[in-house]
C-alpha cells in the first residue's frame, strides 16, 4: 500500500517538472516568435509601405498619413492603383526602359559566359607558354580593389566610343562583359570536369571550340546558372555606369537608359504623384524579386563561392 | 593618350613575351614540347578576354595611378601635362582651408564608423537568431533577406518618401501624433548621414546574415554537445566555440562591409544631392572627374582613397588574423 503511495507521488512529481519544463518551452517559444515578427516588421515596413502607397492617388495618401491605413492599399478605391500603374506604364513609359535593361542584361550575359567561359577553359585545360602571365594578372585583379578607377574608365570609353548616339550602349555592354571574378569561379570548376571526356571527343575529330560549346558547357550548368544569375542581377540593379555613360532620350526618339537609371528622370517629372513613384519603384524590383525566387539555387551556391575571393 | 596606351601595351606584351620565351626554355630543357596548334588555338580563345580585360580593366587601373600626377581635363584629352604633386597639394589645402575634401572625409568617416559595427552587428544577430530548427525559421530568414534584392536606387527613392519633410511623410505623419512638428530629416546637417546609415544597415545587413548563417552551418554540431556535457553554458558556448569557427568569415565580413562602406555614394547622390552635409569621398570624386571633368584631380583622390582604404584593410587582416 505505501509502496504505491510512493510510486504515485514520484509520478505526480516527475508530471509536475515536466509540466513545468513543457511551460517554460512554450513561454521561450512565444517570445521567440514574437520577436522574429517585430524584427520582420521592422524589415518589411518600408517594401509594404512602397506597395500600399502605390495603390493611392493624392488624396487617399493625405487622407491616410499618420495611420496604419499607410501600410494597407486602398481597397475602396481600386481604380487610383489601376490609374498609378497604367500612367507608369504609357505616360512615363516604364516598359520601354525594361525592354531596355532586359536587353542590355541579356547581352551582357551570353557575352559573360562565352568570353569568361573559354579564357576559364583555356586556363584550366591547356598548357603553353606565358600561362604564369595571365595567371598572375587574374590573382592581382581578385586580391586588388579596383572599384575607384571609375573616372579613368569613364575617359577611356569616352575618347575610344565617343559617347554619342547609339554606339553609346557599347559602352554600357562592353565593360560589363569582362569579369575576372567569372573567370576565376569557371576555371575552379571547369579543373573538376575530367580530362577524359575531352579525350573522347577529340578522338572522333572535335575542335575545341566545338568541345568547349557542345561539351564543357552543357557539363557546366550549375556554374553557367550561378554567373547568368549574378549577371542578370548586376546588369538589372546597375545605376551609375548607364546613367554616365548613356545620352538623355530625345523627345520621340527610344530611349537608351535601363530602368534604374530611368527612375531618376521619373522622379523629376512635372507633377508627379507620391503614389506613381511608387507604383514605378514596384515595377522595377518585381523582376529581381522573381529571379530571387526561381535561381534561389544558384544564388546560394554564389554565396558559397564569394568566399573564395578571400 | 594614344602613345601611353601603346607604351603600356608595349611593356606589358614584353613581359608577357619574356614568360613565354622562360616557358618554352624550360620546356626545351626538359624534353616536354607545346602543341603548336593547341598553343595557337589558346591564343584565340583567350583574345576576347585580353583585348576586353586590357582596356576596361587593367588601363583604367594603370591610369587612374598616371592620371593622379598629371592636370588631366577631359575637355582638352590631348592636352596632357605631368604637374607633378600640384593635385595633392590641392587637396591637402582644400582639407586645411575646410572645403568640401575636408566634408567629404568627415562624412566618409561617420557613415563608416556607424555603419561597420552596427550593419554587422545586425548581421550577426540576426543569423544567431534564425540559426535553429524551429518551424518557420525560413519565413523569418526571407523577410530579413528581401531589402538586399532592391537595389539602392530603389532603396534611395524610397527612403525619399519615408523620410519625406512633407506632413505626410511616413516618419512626419507618425511624428505629428505626438505632437513633434514636420522635419526635414535629410536636410538637418548634424543628423542626415544618420539616416543614410540607417538605411544602408536595413537595406544590406540581410546579406552578410546569409554569410555568418554559412559560417555557423559549418561549425561542428558535436562541439555544442560536448561543451553542454561539460555544462558551458550558452554564454561560454558562444564566446569559445562559436566566435572561434566564425573567424574567417567574421574577417570577411568586415573587410567587405568597410570597403563597401568607403565607397558610399549612390544614396548622398540621390537623396540630397551635392551637399556639404552629405557628401563622401567617393561623391567628391565622381562629382570632379564627371561633372567638372577634372580627370586628373579626381584620380589624385582616388589614388589617396585606395591608398587608405588598402593600408586599414591590410590592418584588419593583420588584427583579426593574428589571434589564432
Amino acid at each position: 500500500m505505501e509502496n504505491v503511495n510512493v510510486q504515485n507521488q514520484q509520478k505526480l512529481e516527475e508530471k509536475r517538472l515536466h509540466d513545468r519544463a513543457q511551460r517554460g518551452k512554450i513561454i521561450r517559444s512565444t517570445v521567440y516568435y514574437v520577436c522574429g515578427t517585430l524584427l520582420a516588421v521592422l524589415f518589411l515596413f518600408p517594401l509594404v509601405y512602397m506597395l500600399a502607397t502605390s495603390t493611392k492617388n493624392e488624396s487617399a495618401y493625405a487622407a491616410d498619413a499618420g495611420s496604419l491605413m499607410m501600410f494597407l492599399p486602398d481597397f475602396k478605391n481600386l481604380s487610383a492603383a489601376a490609374d498609378n500603374y497604367g500612367k507608369v506604364f504609357t505616360d512615363y513609359g516604364i516598359w520601354k526602359y525594361a525592354l531596355n535593361s532586359v536587353l542590355y542584361a541579356a547581352v551582357i550575359i551570353v557575352l559573360n559566359i562565352v568570353i569568361n567561359g573559354l579564357a576559364g577553359y583555356v586556363m584550366a585545360k591547356f598548357e603553353f607558354p606565358g600561362k604564369g602571365f595571365f595567371s598572375f594578372i587574374i590573382l592581382f585583379l581578385i586580391v586588388v580593389p579596383v572599384e575607384t578607377s571609375i573616372i579613368p574608365l569613364y575617359s577611356i570609353v569616352k575618347v575610344l566610343l565617343g559617347l554619342k548616339g547609339t554606339s553609346s550602349v557599347l559602352a554600357v555592354i562592353l565593360p560589363s562583359s569582362i569579369s575576372i571574378f567569372n573567370i576565376f569561379l569557371f576555371i575552379q570548376f571547369f579543373e573538376g570536369i575530367p580530362k577524359e571526356y575531352e579525350e573522347a571527343a577529340r578522338i572522333d575529330g572535335a575542335g575545341s571550340l566545338r568541345i568547349f560549346f557542345s561539351m564543357i558547357l552543357p557539363l557546366s550548368k550549375p556554374i553557367v546558372a550561378t554567373v547568368a544569375t549574378f549577371c542578370f542581377i548586376g546588369a538589372w540593379n546597375d545605376y551609375l555606369w548607364p546613367t554616365m555613360v548613356l545620352p538623355y532620350a530625345e523627345e520621340g526618339a527610344w530611349p537608351l537608359y535601363p530602368i534604374q537609371s530611368a527612375l531618376t528622370s521619373i522622379q523629376s517629372i512635372q507633377g508627379i504623384t507620391t503614389g506613381e513613384i511608387m507604383a514605378s519603384l514596384v515595377v522595377t524590383s518585381i523582376p529581381i524579386f522573381i529571379v530571387y525566387v526561381v535561381a534561389q539555387k544558384y544564388i546560394v551556391q554564389g554565396f558559397g563561392s564569394a568566399g573564395l575571393k578571400m | 593618350m594614344i602613345g601611353s596606351t601603346l607604351a603600356i601595351l608595349g611593356v606589358l606584351v614584353a613581359i608577357f613575351a619574356a614568360v613565354a620565351v622562360k616557358d618554352v626554355l624550360v620546356s626545351r630543357r626538359k624534353q616536354m614540347r607545346y602543341n603548336l596548334k593547341n598553343c595557337l588555338v589558346s591564343y584565340g580563345m583567350m583574345m576576347p578576354a585580353v583585348v576586353l580585360t586590357f582596356i576596361f580593366v587593367l588601363l583604367p587601373i594603370i591610369y587612374s595611378l598616371g592620371y593622379a600626377f598629371t592636370n588631366f581635363y577631359l575637355l582638352k584629352p590631348n592636352d596632357i601635362d605631368f604637374n607633378g604633386v600640384d593635385n595633392f597639394k590641392q587637396i591637402f589645402e582644400s582639407i586645411r582651408s575646410k572645403g568640401d575634401m575636408y566634408h567629404a572625409i568627415c562624412n566618409t568617416s561617420v557613415f563608416v564608423v556607424c555603419v561597420v559595427p552596427l550593419q554587422i552587428g545586425l548581421a550577426l544577430g540576426l543569423a544567431l537568431f534564425v540559426n535553429r530548427q524551429k518551424a518557420g525559421v525560413g519565413i523569418f530568414k526571407v523577410c530579413y533577406f528581401a531589402p538586399v534584392v532592391i537595389s539602392l536606387t530603389i532603396t534611395a527613392y524610397l527612403w525619399l518618401q519615408i523620410l519625406s519633410p512633407s506632413e505626410y511623410g511616413l516618419l512626419n505623419s507618425f511624428l505629428k501624433l505626438f505632437g513633434v512638428a514636420p522635419k526635414d530629416f535629410l536636410r538637418d546637417p548634424d543628423r542626415a548621414m544618420l539616416w543614410i546609415v540607417v538605411l544602408s544597415a536595413w537595406q544590406g545587413c540581410g546579406y552578410q546574415m546569409l554569410i555568418f548563417l554559412s559560417g555557423l552551418t559549418n561549425i561542428r554540431k558535436e562541439l555544442y554537445e560536448a561543451a553542454a556535457l561539460d555544462g558551458a553554458n550558452v554564454w561560454q558556448q558562444f564566446l569559445h566555440i562559436t566566435c572561434p569557427g566564425l573567424r574567417s568569415t567574421f574577417l570577411f565580413v568586415v573587410i567587405t562591409v568597410f570597403v563597401g562602406a568607403c565607397r558610399v555614394m549612390i544614396q548622398p547622390m540621390l537623396m540630397t544631392g551635392y551637399q556639404s552635409h552629405t557628401v563622401t569621398l567617393s561623391y567628391y570624386m565622381y562629382v570632379q572627374g564627371y561633372s567638372y571633368r577634372w580627370v586628373g584631380y579626381s584620380s589624385a583622390v582616388a589614388l589617396l582613397m585606395t591608398i587608405v582604404i588598402g593600408s586599414i584593410t591590410l590592418l584588419q587582416r593583420r588584427l583579426l588574423r593574428e589571434k589564432d
